[in-house]
C-alpha cells in the first residue's frame, strides 16, 4: 500500500531539481575542471580491464552460441553476423553499462553518500564551492565521454574474442566470419552503439550522484543509497536500452 | 598524478578513436586497402545491399560497396574488388542466392579463361538472375495449387462421376481379352507346331536322287531348247534371204509376185475359165458326149 501517492512525482521532481543544478553547475568550469580529469581515469582508464574481461567472454559465447544454434545447410557467416550485431547494437552497450553500475555507479554513490554523511558538502558550501558543480559535473562530463569510450573497447574486444572463438574452437573459417562481420553493416550501428553508450554513462552518472548527493544520515544509509543507485540505475539503463531500440532501430537497416 | 592521469585517459581516447576509425573501415569495406571499383546494373528487386559478397568462379574477391537506386529501373551497384583479383572480360554479373535466409551474393563468371581483364570503373555485362528462395518458393505454390485442382479433378472425374468403378470394368475386360488372346494364341503354337512337323516330314520323305534326276532333264531340256532357238534363228535368216530375192523380182516366184503382165494374164485366163464353166453348165452335151454300148 503507498503511504503517499504522491511520492512518485515527488521523486520525479526532486531528480528534475537536481539535472537543474547540474545545468547551473555548467557555468562553473574553474570548479569541475580540474576534477575532471580525475573522474575519467576513475571511471575509464581504470575500468579498461573489468570492461575488457567482460567483453572478451561475452564475444566467446556469443560466437560460441551462435554457431551450435545454426541448424544444417545454413552458411557459416552468419555467425559472424549475428555476432557483429549482438555484440556491437546491444552485448556491448548494455553490459558495459551494467557493470559500470556496479563498480563506477556504486563507488561514486558511496563516495558522495559519505561525503554528505560527513558533511564536507557542507563544509564546501560554507567554502563557497558549488557542491554540484565540484562532486557531479566533472562525474556526469567523465561518464559521458569515457562510457562510449569503453563500449567502443569493448565492441571491439568482443568482436575480436568472437572471432578468435568461431575460427579456433568452432567450424567456422576466418573468411567466413569475416564476410558475415561485413554483410549490411552501416557506419551508423557503430553511432547506435556510442548513443546507447552515452545515454548509459548519462544515467549512470546522474543517479549515481543523485542518490549519494541525497543519502541519509549514517552508514545505513549511505548503504541503502548505494544499493538504491545500482537498482534503479540498472532499471533506467534497461528502459533505456528498449526505448534506444524502439526509436533508433528502424534506422539499422541496410 | 595529475599528469598521469590526464596522460591515460588522453591514450585511452586515443586508442578508442582509432578502434573506431580502423573497425568501421574493416568493417564497411575490408580494411584499409581500397581495391578498385567495377560497376553493374540491375534489375529493381534483385536484393542487393552493401557488404554482400562477390564471387569470381567461386572465390570471394570483393564485396558490394554501395548500391544505388535510379528511377529508369535499375540498381547502379558499386563492386569493391581485391586488388589481388582481375575479372577476366566476357564475365557476366549474376545476383544468386547465398544460403537459405533470402541472402544474395553476386557471382562474375566468365564465359571462358581470357588474359585480358577488365580495368578499374568498367561496367560488368549483368546475366540472368538466379532465382531466390522467394520465386523458388512462388514456383513451388503454384505447382502444389496446380496438383490440388488435378487432384479435386481427379477425384472429381474417378470417384463421383464412377471412372474408378469403369476404370475398373475396363481393367477386367482388358484381363479377359489378355486370356482369349493367350488362348489363340496357345492354339496358334499348337498347330503351327503341327505344320512345322509336317513340313518336316514332308522334307524328309523327298528323295535326293530323284530331285537331281529331275534337275539333269531341266539342264538338257533347256540345252535342248537353246539347241531349237539356233534353228529357228537361222531358218529365220533363210527366210529373210528367200524374202530379200522375192523383194529383188529375180527368180519365178519373184516374176509371180511382182510381174503386171502375170496378174493379167492370170485373170484372163480365170475370166476364161469362168465362162468356160458358164457354156459347160449351159450346153453339157456339147462337151460331154456320153454313149452307153
Amino acid at each position: 500500500m503507498i503511504r503517499d501517492p504522491l511520492i512518485i512525482f515527488r521523486r520525479v521532481g526532486a531528480r528534475g531539481y537536481f539535472a537543474r543544478d547540474i545545468g547551473r553547475a555548467f557555468r562553473d568550469p574553474q570548479t569541475y575542471g580540474p576534477e575532471t580529469f580525475r573522474q575519467m581515469r576513475n571511471i575509464g582508464v581504470d575500468s579498461l580491464p573489468l570492461t575488457v574481461i567482460v567483453a572478451a567472454f561475452i564475444g566467446a559465447v556469443t560466437a560460441f552460441q551462435t554457431r551450435y544454434q545454426l541448424f544444417g545447410g545454413v552458411q557459416l557467416s552468419v555467425v559472424g553476423l549475428i555476432s557483429r550485431q549482438s555484440i556491437i547494437l546491444e552485448l556491448g552497450p548494455l553490459l558495459t553499462g551494467l557493470v559500470l553500475t556496479g563498480r563506477v555507479g556504486a563507488r561514486i554513490t558511496a563516495e558522495i553518500g559519505t561525503m554528505r554523511v560527513t558533511e564536507q558538502i557542507d563544509a564546501l558550501e560554507t567554502l563557497a564551492y558549488d557542491p554540484i558543480a565540484y562532486l557531479v559535473v566533472p562525474r556526469l562530463i567523465a561518464a559521458l565521454i569515457m562510457v562510449p569510450a569503453l563500449t567502443i573497447i569493448a565492441d571491439a574486444v568482443g568482436v575480436g574474442t568472437a572471432m578468435l572463438t568461431a575460427v579456433t574452437a568452432t567450424d567456422v573459417t576466418a573468411a567466413a566470419f569475416s564476410e558475415g562481420l561485413r554483410l549490411s553493416f552501416t557506419p551508423f550501428q557503430i553511432v547506435y552503439s556510442v548513443i546507447k553508450a552515452v545515454l548509459f554513462g548519462g544515467a549512470i552518472a546522474f543517479f549515481c550522484t543523485y542518490e549519494g548527493y541525497t543519502a541519509d544520515v549514517g552508514a545505513e544509509g549511505v548503504g541503502r543509497s548505494t544499493a538504491q543507485a545500482v537498482v534503479v540505475t540498472s532499471v533506467a539503463i534497461l528502459v533505456l536500452d528498449a526505448l534506444t531500440a524502439l526509436l533508433l532501430a528502424p534506422y539499422l537497416q541496410a | 598524478m595529475k599528469k598521469r592521469d590526464e596522460v591515460l585517459v588522453g591514450l585511452m581516447l586515443i586508442v578508442t578513436i582509432v578502434v573506431v576509425v580502423l573497425g568501421s573501415l574493416w568493417l564497411a569495406r575490408g580494411g584499409l586497402a581500397k581495391g578498385y571499383p567495377l560497376y553493374a546494373k540491375f534489375p529493381w528487386g534483385a536484393g542487393l545491399k552493401q557488404g554482400q559478397p562477390v564471387w569470381l568462379v567461386g572465390v570471394t574477391v570483393g564485396y558490394v560497396d554501395e548500391v544505388e537506386l535510379e528511377q529508369n529501373g535499375t540498381l547502379i551497384t558499386t563492386f569493391r574488388i581485391t586488388d589481388d583479383y582481375k575479372v577476366p572480360v566476357g564475365s557476366k554479373a549474376t545476383v544468386v542466392p547465398n544460403g537459405i535466409f533470402g541472402d544474395m551474393a553476386v557471382a562474375l563468371t566468365p564465359e571462358r579463361p581470357n588474359p585480358v581483364s577488365h580495368s578499374p570503373g568498367d561496367t560488368v555485362p549483368v546475366g540472368p538472375t538466379t532465382p531466390g528462395i522467394a520465386q523458388i518458393t512462388a514456383k513451388a505454390d503454384s505447382i502444389a495449387r496446380a496438383v490440388n485442382s488435378v487432384t479435386a479433378a481427379l477425384e472429381q472425374e474417378m470417384v463421383a462421376a464412377g471412372g474408378l468403378r469403369d476404370m475398373r470394368q475396363a481393367i477386367a475386360g482388358t484381363n479377359r481379352l489378355i486370356a482369349e488372346f493367350s488362348s489363340i494364341a496357345a492354339e496358334q503354337n499348337r498347330q503351327l507346331t503341327a505344320t512345322m512337323t509336317s513340313l518336316r516330314r514332308a522334307a524328309s520323305a523327298v528323295d535326293p536322287v530323284k530331285v537331281d534326276s529331275t534337275m539333269t532333264n531341266i539342264r538338257t531340256a533347256s540345252a535342248n531348247m537353246a539347241e531349237m532357238s539356233a534353228d529357228l534363228k537361222a531358218t529365220s535368216a533363210r527366210l529373210d534371204l528367200i524374202l530379200a530375192k522375192v523383194d529383188s523380182g529375180n527368180g519365178s516366184a519373184a516374176k509371180l509376185l511382182n510381174d503386171p503382165a502375170v496378174y493379167n494374164d492370170v485373170r484372163g485366163l480365170l475370166a476364161r475359165m469362168d465362162s468356160l464353166i458358164a457354156d459347160v453348165q449351159k450346153n453339157p452335151k456339147r462337151y460331154i458326149n456320153l454313149t452307153i454300148f
